[in-house]
């Protein structure tokens, strides 16, 4: 068998041009000699010899390589801004299998952030041989991206993790080394709630505001699409991918099909968001929650970046698993408290008993779970003036109705102890030991149950 | 170079949207059917309406005028960076000219708005420059296609892209 020529330029050395930041053009030719041009909102790199363009709707492009496999496809260098024109021959259309499974994510996750889900549908990958690849201008150097040694910063960042005592300083210290390890400035951590179907926000770096608290639904846009089929989901530019999006929306509006349309649904994060990528918290076969990063700045997180992101994520997950077992560790010794001094101001606490909501002096605090849990705190306090508390307390305690996934609760006081740091002054949850908690109390507190 | 079958009118509207700041992509094809692509500037619609002409830089673009000298067959891809809208007209090319002032007059007008487009979409000017000077550092010199266009298509991304106007 007869080698093939190598290409003028090895496509590893342009991949930049591979990840979606600039948009392609693709031109087919009719069986009868017509040329048709598209416009490409990414080429996907699938080997050094191989590229894949998603198939979702069947146009004339798609016609056209069914009667003629040539076509050619002009990508841009976002680094240099230098075109490179592939030269391509249409070889087969995969519909299952990995590279169909990461790029239908990838759109589906996108699709419902935009509430396109029914709109854009990956029908198959149209993969591609490709023959030549060659610079357009002839000055264009032979771009190279080395790969750095990402191995000295994962050793860093695993370092800081196993530092680390208890879920609530591991958060911190995750999302603090991201960004003075790997320099990624704004990042959260989403939990998942006890019944599968929600995340909420328990922890973030780098936002003016924190957002904890925050909930989105598992299945739903970019990080709902994330969770639910535990993939990473990245994305390059996606104002320009929003732009794209809403194109497809109108024309499907100018159609009259509004009906297949859905809510847009709003970013969390960054307002000028351009990169991000979504890694699911997967340990002991189980989800967690997800990583998600975020930056201001097109083709932030490449690649390269996704499969790095990938184990520091699974490490964290491992890590958070072992953290929230109730019996990870044996407790550390109390340190001595300082009895906080109540001012003669109260304060009103009240808790709706619909939804478990918490509102202290008409301003909401939380709901569900966490509510419940600090609706039972602040009730012993009032009765008997109880400061001091146990998790193992609250665990066994029937009458909270705690879900089955005792890992959790970890999580929900940190929650809490997060919302109240956020939302009030006279009140708050100090963890004195692995498994025991102080509340601090400063001002009397009038409770009222609402329905 | 081929006769051109029949001219579709250009109407007003369309005529501003293609002389605006549009992206401009021009395909064609070999004897064997091998497309190849280059990127155009300075689209300028005729006052009858029933022709256009565009730039091409030379250096990068001796393929397509090879193409365009055996068979005419051209189609011109015009997207719109803010918004997707994408307009793409198929035809044939009945004449290839050194450009006249007017020409380049309007190749610095598409060069102006197609920076200012997309400097409205976070792609910095200075980027556009540079992506520019790119096209041309090997030559400076541009060819000029004259294009009788005689289908004209919506190319809008979406389930109904490639449809009739």
């Amino acid at each position: 068998m007869i080698a093939p020529s190598p290409l003028t330029v090895p496509l590893e050395n342009i991949a930049p041009c591979f990840e979606g930041i600039l948009p392609s053009t693709i031109c087919s030719c009719s069986r009868e000699g017509t040329p048709n041009l598209t416009y490409l909102s990414i080429v996907h790199l699938l080997d050094p010899r191989h590229v894949g363009l998603s198939y979702q709707f069947f146009n004339k492009t798609r016609k056209n390589i069914l009667e003629n496999p040539m076509v050619q496809v002009v990508v841009i260098s976002p680094e240099t801004l230098y075109q490179y024109r592939l030269s391509l021959c249409y070889e087969r259309t995969e519909m299952e299998g990995p590279t169909f499974d990461r790029m239908k994510s990838n759109l589906d996750a996108v699709a419902s952030q935009t509430g396109m889900s029914h709109v854009f549908r990956l029908h198959g990958v149209d993969v591609y041989r490709v023959l030549d690849c060659r610079p357009v201008s002839s000055q264009a150097p032979a771009e190279s991206f080395p790969k750095a040694d990402p191995l000295p910063e994962l050793e860093a960042f695993s370092e800081r993790l196993a530092a680390c005592a208890d879920l609530d300083s591991l958060l911190d210290t995750a999302l603090d080394a991201l960004s003075t390890i790997f320099g990624i400035d704004h990042s959260f951590v989403m939990a998942l709630d006890e019944d599968g179907t929600r995340l909420y926000t328990l922890a973030s770096h780098g936002y003016a505001e924190s957002g904890v608290g925050s909930e989105v639904w598992v299945g739903g846009g970019i990080l709902g699409v994330a969770a639910e089929r535990r993939v990473v989901v990245r994305t390059t530019s996606l104002a320009r991918e929003m732009v794209f999006s809403r194109a497809v929306r109108s024309t499907v509006e100018h159609q009259g099909k509004e009906t297949v349309l859905e809510k847009e649904i709003a970013l969390p994060g960054l307002p000028n968001v351009q990169s991000q990528l979504v890694a699911p918290l997967v340990a002991r076969d189980r989800l967690w929650g997800v990583l998600c990063l975020q930056s201001a700045v097109t083709g932030r997180f490449l690649a390269g970046d996704e499969r790095l992101i990938q184990i520091a994520a699974r490490h964290l997950a491992a890590t958070m698993a072992m953290l929230a077992r109730p019996d990870a560790m044996a407790p550390k010794a109390a340190p001595p408290r300082r009895t906080a001094e109540r001012s003669p101001m109260s304060a009103v606490v009240k808790h709706y008993g619909s939804d478990d909501s918490i509102f202290i002096d008409d301003t909401y605090l939380i709901k569900g779970v966490a509510g419940r849990i600090f609706w039972k705190l602040v009730q012993s306090h009032a009765r008997t003036g109880r400061v001091d508390f146990t998790n193992k307390e609250i665990r066994l305690d029937s009458d909270l109705k705690l879900p089955d996934i005792k890992d959790n609760l970890e999580a929900r006081l940190i929650l809490l102890r997060r919302r109240l740091e956020a939302r009030c002054d006279f009140l708050r949850l100090i963890s004195v030991g692995r498994g025991q908690f102080h509340m601090e109390v400063q001002r009397q507190l009038n409770l009222e149950q609402h329905l | 170079m081929k006769r051109a079958k029949s001219s579709v009118s250009i109407s007003a509207e369309l005529k501003a949207f293609l002389e605006s700041g549009v992206s401009v992509v021009v395909g064609t094809r070999d004897a064997e059917l091998v497309p190849e692509i280059t990127r155009a500037w300075g689209l300028l619609v005729s006052k009858d309406r029933k022709t256009l002409s565009l730039c091409v830089p030379l250096a990068t673009s001796q393929k397509t005028l090879d193409n365009l000298a055996g068979n005419g067959q051209i189609a011109v891809c015009c997207s719109l960076p803010t918004s997707y809208k994408t307009v793409q007209l198929k035809g044939q090319c009945i004449e290839t000219t050194d450009p006249r002032r007017a020409d380049l007059r309007a190749v610095e007008r598409h060069r102006e708005a197609f920076g200012r487009l997309n400097d409205r979409i976070g792609f910095r000017r200075q980027r556009t420059e540079t992506f520019w000077r790119r096209e041309l550092e090997t030559s400076p010199v541009l060819v000029n296609l004259r294009v009788v266009p005689e289908l004209v298509f919506d190319q809008t991304p979406g389930p109904d892209a490639g449809s009739p106007l």
